[in-house]
């Protein structure tokens, strides 16, 4: 399967050889090195939290899991033993390994397991709405069995803040909008693959092993992972650093509020 | 052209006010409107249906799989046919199908219609389903993202299974099994025909063009809508360089006969606006999970039958939605604009008339698709089990024999049970 042309597009300015494909992959800025795991809604090209980070200081680089945004179509990935380990490979061949990082939703989740088996695969880590947890009495939400423009709402408070993912350039060509249109569909399909039908693999049992500083970062509003899951995180890692509750954010805290997201690590990671 | 009495076996009494005041027929239907008392007669009035289409004389009755579906009281199809099997003795039997990615280890699939198979003595006609989102994903809990690549394995290992004449161990990325031996048997041999039901993917045609398995669309949509569809696996076909025998599609019709067209559309109309209103009242957001359908499929446009409905449906309700905003009202419901049966019957879902018109209309229906296996809903909604009669057999006696001869002095049909390979029945089935 792993074919496919990296897209000259907004959605991956740049591709990593990943196995027999390659990923997506954004950078930007100059500074101490940070990296970032995207959420559901992938790297959409240059957007607004990375030029958070940038401009206050951190080189960050972004790349994109296998399956997402501007990476070709995964093969071999089907179970989460199979994403943990493309996962290592990933922050591997960004040259992420021990680098700090921001990390949101499925990117989060992903980047909890790696730390759990590969605690070195990062420094401290600022995670934003990680899935994982599940509790009945307070159950995350299905963000699949939905109509788009419902899941649009459930991603982001403001559904203008998901522009750059569902919003295609009016000039683009109308080739590349079919091509944007697969990508979006095997982007929402790989973050479907890690999180259904309930975002819950036993992930609680291994935290003991994340021993790194983790900041909690979630939407107020999030509407797919309940508010209450910050505290739930915090009573779960080993060693949490802070918690944030932001006030105007969904589930892609990142996306709706980018320029709070970039402070709170700029401040956990310095 | 072999007919085939086709059944879903609806629920049949939701609500009048069910589109109003529910949001989906599937998935999440309100488990408090079944009734198993209603459960009780509706099943075995439908067996009984579908039994007396036997005795009609259609070539084989049909079934297939459904869960959590107010439309579809099949969870298990082969339980259905196994019912069948001890009163139907001539009759052919068509699953189509069990679901294989939804069966663990689908070996399970091999061992039941082997079974069927041994009970009618070699009348079974076996179907692969990938089956809809809204029975594999969200009602099984199916990951999309890995569901075809777990169908097809299970397909393969299914007939790896029959065709093998040495136990074996088969090493899957889904299935893991030491010692893959099916005890019984089936009596045809090598094994069933295969017939894969399909609802537009593209890669589905090319995998049956490519395989010679029988491709059918299970379309409620009828026959002018169907077109594309058909036309684009025939097209795969001939650019394999093979024959476009009719006999290796399918394809499904909603029948509606009378003795005259005008009682035809007094008799019908409730039976199909109970359907196409209240049965096809899927919630679109259960159509489409991402990874369900093939990147090629998502390039080339293609919509599922099951999203067409859906989205149908939300675009009634939105329509709904608009006209109370206009009026003034409250917030709407969850209803939508029904659709009318004479759309119904311009359109073609239903295909309507005298035993003339109808047969007219088949004929069409089976030269323009190119399809020599009708399945033919003579069932439909909650129709009253009188008119399902005369549906019935007016269809077997006044329709079938005129398209009964389409095709089979041209063609050979590869994927039919033998009759010469077929055993006489025994026990209190030959009496």
């Amino acid at each position: 399967m792993s074919t496919g042309t990296p897209l000259a597009g907004h959605f991956a300015p740049g591709t990593l050889p990943f196995r027999d494909g390659h990923v997506g992959i954004v950078e930007l800025g100059e500074g101490p090195t940070v990296g970032y795991l995207h959420g559901m809604l992938g790297n959409p090209g240059v957007h607004a939290v990375l030029e958070e980070l940038a401009a206050v200081g951190h080189r960050v680089v972004a790349p994109s899991l296998p399956g997402f945004t501007g990476s070709s179509e995964p093969d071999g990935l089907r179970n989460l033993h199979d994403w943990v380990v493309a996962t290592s490979e990933v922050v591997d061949v960004a040259g992420l390994a021990g680098a700090p990082l921001v990390a949101s939703s499925v990117g989060a989740m992903l980047a909890l397991e790696l730390a759990a088996v590969r605690p070195e695969a990062f420094g401290p880590m600022v995670l934003v709405a990680p899935f994982g947890l599940w509790d009945d009495s307070d159950p995350v939400a299905d963000p699949f069995g939905t109509t788009l423009s419902v899941q649009r709402a459930m991603l982001t408070e403001d559904t203008e803040a998901s522009a750059a993912f569902f919003d295609d350039p009016t000039d683009l060509p109308a080739d590349m909008v079919v091509e944007h249109g697969v990508h979006r569909y095997l982007t929402r399909t790989a973050a479907a693959q890690l999180i259904w039908p309930l975002p819950e693999w036993g992930l609680a049992e291994r935290l003991h092993r994340v021993t790194n500083p983790v900041t909690l970062v979630h939407g107020a509003k999030d509407r797919i992972i309940p508010a209450s899951y910050l505290e739930r995180w915090a009573e779960a890692l080993p060693n949490v650093a802070s918690t944030h509750l932001l006030d105007d954010a969904g589930h892609q805290a990142d996306f709706d509020q980018p320029a709070q997201v970039a402070q709170i690590a700029t401040a956990a990671l310095a | 052209m072999k007919s085939i009495f086709f059944h879903l076996m609806p629920y049949p009494e939701l609500p009048p006010d069910f589109p109003e005041q529910h949001r989906s027929v599937w998935v999440d239907i309100d488990p408090k409107l079944y009734d198993p008392t209603v459960g009780h007669e509706t099943y075995n009035t439908y067996l009984d249906q579908l039994e007396f289409a036997a005795e009609c004389g259609f070539d084989a009755v049909g079934i297939n799989e459904h869960h959590s579906n107010g439309y579809g009281l099949m969870p298990s199809p082969n339980i259905i046919a196994a019912a069948l099997s001890r009163n139907c003795p001539d009759t052919n039997i068509v699953v189509l199908g069990d679901s294989v990615a939804l069966y663990n280890p689908p070996l399970r699939v091999a061992e039941e219609i082997a079974m069927l198979d041994g009970i009618t003595g070699g009348r079974m006609i076996a179907g692969f389903p990938v089956g809809s989102p809204m029975d594999t994903i969200y009602a099984y809990g199916q990951n999309p993202a890995t569901l075809r690549e777990r169908y097809h394995e299970g397909v393969d290992l299914i007939r790896q299974a029959w065709t093998s004449d040495e136990v074996f161990s088969f090493n899957g990325n889904y299935n893991k099994l030491r010692y893959v031996n099916v005890w019984p048997r089936p009596v045809q041999q090598p094994h069933p025909p295969i017939w894969i039901p399909g609802g537009g993917s593209v890669d589905t045609w090319d995998w049956c063009a490519a395989e010679d398995l029988v491709y059918c669309y299970l379309s409620y949509f009828g026959y002018k809508a169907g077109l594309r569809t058909m036309q684009g696996f025939w097209k795969k076909v001939q650019e394999l360089g093979k024959e476009t025998n009719p006999f290796q599609g399918g394809f499904a019709q909603f029948i509606a006969v009378a003795d005259t067209e005008a009682e035809a559309w007094d008799l019908y109309r409730e039976p199909a606006e109970y359907f196409f209103n209240t049965c096809l009242h899927v919630y679109a957001g259960y159509a489409d999970p991402p990874g369900y359908k093939t990147p090629n499929t998502v390039r080339a446009g293609v919509e599922g039958m099951v999203e067409r409905a859906a989205r149908e449906a939300t675009a009634r309700r939105e329509a709904n939605a608009a006209d109370a905003a206009k009026a003034g009202s409250a917030k709407p419901s969850y209803g939508s604009k029904k659709l009318s049966f004479e759309d119904m019957v311009e359109k073609g879902y239903i295909i309507l008339g005298d035993p003339t018109q109808v047969t007219e209309q088949v004929h069409e229906l089976a030269t323009t698709m190119n399809v020599g296996h009708l399945m033919v809903f003579s069932h439909f909604g909650n129709m009253d089990p009188e008119l399902v009669k005369m549906n019935t057999e007016m269809y077997a006696t006044k329709v079938m024999p005129e398209v009964a001869g389409l095709f089979e002095d041209d063609y050979e049909d590869h994927w039919w049970p033998k009759t010469d390979h077929q055993l006489e029945p025994v026990g209190s089935r030959a009496r």
